[in-house]
């Protein structure tokens, strides 16, 4: 009875913090968090990471891996949702099936689909929708990001499309459902899945097995996991078991509630009163990361320093990235690498210059793409609530002497 | 464009046998603070992922130590009673909290 009650009352609660209450405290946006430090355990098939949590585990990327386009595996960021995910998967007895709305059910081995299929590869950028959180005042929801739940890594299978074919898809088909095989702790908590328009999967959609030519590590998604190029990363379900065609959609709380910004022109709110209509945050913005020299490094006068780093957007294509030294009153253009890794991969650049002063120096970095779109300065991102899409010019100061 | 983006594979791949057998996820330490409650937060928070999860937020008001709660119960699900619910939130505000009341 008693929990009951309280039950109803915490639902109470949640409602009237969604209309806003009485703080009068604004949201702003600063430079995320940037001290924090590999930490000295490793996990299975990692180097040493910034570790959040062991379970779920939810590894971060630390900011000097971000100095060519390919981020290696062993240093690619993990983030699951549940604790529970399966610690062996027999690569000979795995299937994945699809059901649902279709003519024929499938259930293929990864042998077949690694031979039956028509093999392609794609290089794209991962980035949880969440990145950089820690940029937001007050907290913004979920796990506080900096800058490195990211990377970007070639990726190898076969087209969703090509499998949806050979299923053939019944005319009522309309959302497709992909299952990973974590697990909730609790039967009554909601599960990870993901539901996704059919008309709004394209071909470059894929179920990879190989990451950067090798399989794809265990925490990673072994043995398969879902990509989608130009999205964030909460759609590229992981350890993927199921491909299911229905006709309507479900609800579901990682896809209604979690995973949304404000949907007005500058998706942005305030604290105190939450935007009431949302929107699902699917496509990545354009942002660059800087990924040498780190905050707090020391370089020598007059020395010949290149900064490097990683740009990209959802696939639209980087244009150019700038660098300013003076706090952003003069920008100069850097080089970019040749791009041959595609419109969804990393551009990688760099910035020769050579300090001719001493003392503290802030070097910027902001990238533009070929739509026109610009990042802008951190303190002029407007703040939501979930802390998602933050996509700041970069900055790290560094020490001259 | 298409050919551009997904460069189709001609030889097929070789199988890799990389991971035979796997090792567990390591258990991480996380620092706890010890106090009164911490035994509400080890019986109803932990069962569904690590103290590094909670602690991550840093330090909190006490309304936001609340809403935290009631969201693992409203959308999680988390089988948690008042009185243990109003534990926790005193736990976390006294040892992770930022002073203020909101
Ligand atoms: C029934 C399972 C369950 C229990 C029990 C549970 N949590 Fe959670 N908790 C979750 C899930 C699921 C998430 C979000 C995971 C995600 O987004 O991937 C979460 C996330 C969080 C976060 C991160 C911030 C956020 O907004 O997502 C905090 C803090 C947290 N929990 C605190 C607590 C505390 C304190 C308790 C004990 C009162 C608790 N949890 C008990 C399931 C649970």
């Amino acid at each position: 009875m008693e929990r009951r009650d309280f039950f109803k009352k915490a639902a109470v609660t949640a409602g009237a913090a969604a209309l806003g209450s009485s703080t009068l405290e604004a949201g702003t946006t600063h430079q995320p968090v940037d001290n924090r430090k590999p930490m000295n355990v490793t996990f299975p098939e990692k180097r040493p990471l910034i570790v959040y949590s062991d379970r779920p585990p939810l590894l971060e990327t630390p900011r000097e891996v971000f100095t060519s386009a390919l981020t290696p595996n062993d240093q690619f960021f993990v983030r699951w949702h549940m604790p529970d995910i399966p610690t062996f998967i027999d690569p000979d007895k795995f299937t994945i099936s699809v059901n649902g709305l279709v003519n024929k059910e499938l259930k293929i081995s990864l042998n077949d689909l690694k031979t039956k299929y028509e093999q392609v590869d794609v290089t794209a950028v991962l980035q949880c929708g969440g990145n950089s959180r820690s940029a937001f005042t007050p907290t913004a929801g979920g796990i506080q990001w900096g800058s490195g739940a990211m990377g970007c890594a070639r990726w190898r299978g076969v087209r969703l499309k090509d499998l949806l074919d050979k299923a053939g898809l019944k005319k009522e088909a309309a959302w497709i459902g992909f299952n990973g095989s974590e697990k909730a702790a609790y039967y009554e908590t909601p599960n990870f899945i993901r539901e996704l328009k059919l008309e709004e999967l394209d071909d470059h959609v894929i179920l990879a097995y190989e990451m950067n030519g090798e399989d794809l590590p265990y925490l990673n998604g072994y043995p398969l996991r879902l990509i989608i190029p130009g999205s964030y990363s909460d759609s590229w379900v992981k350890m993927l078991s199921n491909i299911t065609v229905t006709n309507e959609y479900k609800k579901l709380f990682f896809m209604d509630i979690a995973y949304r910004v404000p949907d007005n022109e500058t998706e942005g709110e305030t604290p105190e009163k939450k935007f009431p209509k949302t929107k699902p945050i699917t496509k990545m913005n354009v942002k660059s990361i800087i990924g040498y020299p780190t905050n707090g490094s020391t370089l020598s006068h007059k020395s010949e320093v290149v900064v490097r780093g990683v740009a990209w957007d959802d696939g639209h294509g980087i244009k150019k990235v700038l660098v300013s030294l003076d706090g952003g009153k003069t920008w100069k253009e850097s080089l970019l690498d040749s791009g041959r890794l595609g419109r969804y991969a990393y551009r990688a650049f760099r910035f020769h210059f050579k300090p001719t002063g001493y003392g503290k120096v802030k070097i910027m970095a902001k990238a533009i793409n070929n739509l026109g779109h610009e990042q802008p300065l951190s303190k002029d991102i407007p703040w939501n609530h979930g802390g998602y899409k933050y996509n700041g010019i970069d900055e790290v100061t560094v020490e001259v002497v | 464009m298409k050919k551009l983006l997904l460069t189709a594979v001609l030889a097929a791949s070789p199988l890799f046998a990389q991971i035979s057998a796997k090792g567990e996820v390591p258990y991480v330490a996380f620092p706890v603070k010890m106090g009164q409650g911490f035994d509400e937060v080890q019986a109803n928070c932990l069962m569904c992922h690590s103290f590094g999860y909670i602690i991550n937020q840093g330090k909190q008001s006490k309304k936001f130590w609340r809403g935290k709660v009631d969201k693992m119960i409203v959308h999680f699900k988390a089988p948690i009673n008042k009185q243990s619910a109003d534990i926790v939130v005193e736990y976390l505000f006294e040892h992770y909290g930022n002073g203020k009341e909101e």
